[in-house]
């Protein structure tokens, strides 16, 4: 059965009736959302509603934690100095808006789903905040899927949809201890693995400005990344109308903002 | 010229067999620098006297580098030090008897400058940490997984990790391997290879065992300092 994974809603609720409009069409009723429903977008409440109207299985973001928890979240989310100025803005502004039970749901979300050998993260099974970048060292990425027990790994966070597949692995190694004179030499295989990342519905990063999703085929284990057209006018003059910062609209309309990609891809918050 | 480091940790205030170490090392031939890998305190006995002598070390012994390992997170954490948690940590696992031991074990005259060490040095490519930089209770030994390892040493970008906090001694070479990827993204498709890269991870050992590392060599010794009435124990070299 065919299922859509969605990410980083970021409260552009044009782009979200887009693209659960666009799955709609795909006859797939099947949707799981791996979180950021809020943050930098104009329409927080509306897209909240509208998540928890339509009951979609939802993580939570970097984003929902930090609306919840106070801004303790680590400035290390911000690629530079100007964007986590611009973002603690955004922050202030979503917090104000939020009804309390919007606020609520975002709180009574969990960090993961699992089904079966799946498991859908926002960031990584280590944090809301650590980036899977698609160069990320391939070992270590291999790490973050073995860590949640999952045979293929849904995340977002990054905004750049990519699927990733690790293969045909292996690690020989020699060990020298205190109890074996001559070192013993072994070599391990490892499991092969997916990690699919979905991109993001509201602020996509990806080089266009179409919203992105994936469709995950879970029998033939076949993932499709799916562009979709919305009405940035409309968000763009929601985000000037609700006196956020004019570089957010900018941003949708251009697509990709290169001072804003994560510096560090396996940079792990330490909060 | 012959550059040897000796690693040393888990002493939990045992100033008797830091003395052997220092003792030992004297002996030992190129021994340029004394690295003491945290858990210098712990709950089993008074602590001051070793924490005097490491900030107060003798002339004519290796000065001691310190950085602080889970015992010192935890008591700094409890002494509202680190961050907003108490030892919690420990009060699960062991229990608020332990927590106020660990208290007693050390005067607070020490806490200024166990508050300024250091979570881990790093000398030319190696990393020199209590646990690992992705926890200081990071258990690693022979057994973890390679996967983890290479994620370790990743973090740190280092070609060696020298880690105590499992007490173990050992050290593990990744000698070879490679791992395929392949990415799909909407430009299309690319291949990579990502090959092992010649790493290692050195387990350091706790209380009287304690590592040489011959930087040149790249040789690691595992050692045993022991009192008079015993006879010196010796790894492999
Ligand atoms: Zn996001
Ligand atoms: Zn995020």
């Amino acid at each position: 059965m065919k299922h859509a994974v969605i990410s980083c809603l970021h409260a552009n609720l044009a782009a979200v009736k887009a693209v659960l409009n666009d799955i709609d069409q795909k006859g797939i009723s099947d949707i799981t959302c791996l979180g950021d429903l809020v943050g930098y977008g104009p329409q927080p409440n509306e897209v909240v509603d509208l998540v928890r109207e339509l009951d979609i299985a939802c993580c939570q973001g970097c984003w929902d934690e930090d609306i919840i928890e106070g801004l303790n979240a680590c400035e290390c989310s911000y690629p530079s100095q100007l964007a986590e100025k611009r973002g603690h803005l955004a922050h202030q502004w979503t917090a104000e808006q939020l009804t309390d039970i919007n606020k609520d749901f975002l709180a009574s979300l969990p960090t993961s789903i699992r089904r079966d050998r799946i498991l859908f993260v926002h960031g990584s099974p280590n944090s809301q905040h650590e980036y899977l970048l698609p160069d990320m060292n391939a070992f270590a990425a291999l790490e973050r899927v073995e860590k949640a027990g999952a045979d293929t790994l849904f995340c977002g966070h990054t905004h750049q949809p990519y699927v990733r597949d690790l293969k045909n692995g292996s690690i020989r190694v020699r060990l020298q201890n205190t109890s074996n004179h001559n070192a013993e030499e072994k070599e391990i295989n490892l499991p092969m693995r997916k990690i699919v990342n979905a991109g993001s519905v509201g602020e996509p990063r990806h080089g266009s400005t179409n919203a992105t999703y994936v469709i995950h085929d879970d029998v033939t284990g076949q993932v499709e990344i799916k562009e979709v057209v919305y009405d940035i006018g409309l968000t763009c003059q929601a985000i000037i109308d609700a006196g956020l910062p004019r570089i957010f609209a900018w941003r949708l309309s251009h697509g990709f903002e290169f001072a804003e990609q994560a510096e560090d891809a396996s940079h792990v918050c330490e909060r | 010229m012959i550059e040897r480091w000796a690693l040393v940790s888990g002493l939990k205030g045992d100033l008797e067999t830091y003395e052997l170490i220092q003792r030992d090392l004297k002996k030992a031939r190129g021994v340029t620098a004394l690295f003491v890998l945290g858990d210098m305190i712990g709950p089993e006995r008074n602590c001051d006297a070793l924490l005097n002598r490491l900030q107060n070390p003798r002339r004519d012994e290796l000065q001691p580098q310190c950085i602080y390992g889970w015992w010192e997170e935890q008591l700094l954490a409890e002494q509202g030090l680190r961050g907003e948690q108490k030892a919690d940590a420990l009060r699960l696992n062991q229990g608020e008897e332990v927590v106020s031991a660990l208290l007693n074990a050390v005067d607070t005259y020490h806490l200024k400058w166990l508050s300024s060490l250091q979570f881990g040095f790093i000398e030319l490519d190696c990393g020199l940490i209590h646990g690992s930089s992705a926890d200081i209770g990071d258990n690693l030994t022979s057994e973890t997984s390679p996967l983890i390892l290479i994620d370790r040493l990743t973090r740190l970008d280092v070609n060696r990790l020298f880690t105590a906090h499992s007490t173990k001694q050992f050290h593990l070479e990744l000698t070879g391997g490679g791992l395929d990827s392949q990415v799909k993204d909407l430009n299309g498709e690319s291949q990579h290879k990502q090959k092992v890269s010649k790493q290692s991870i050195i387990g350091i050992g706790a209380g009287a065992s304690y590592t040489i590392y011959d930087v040149g060599s790249d040789k690691t010794h595992f050692l045993t300092a022991v009192g008079q009435c015993n006879t010196p124990s010796k790894g492999f070299a």
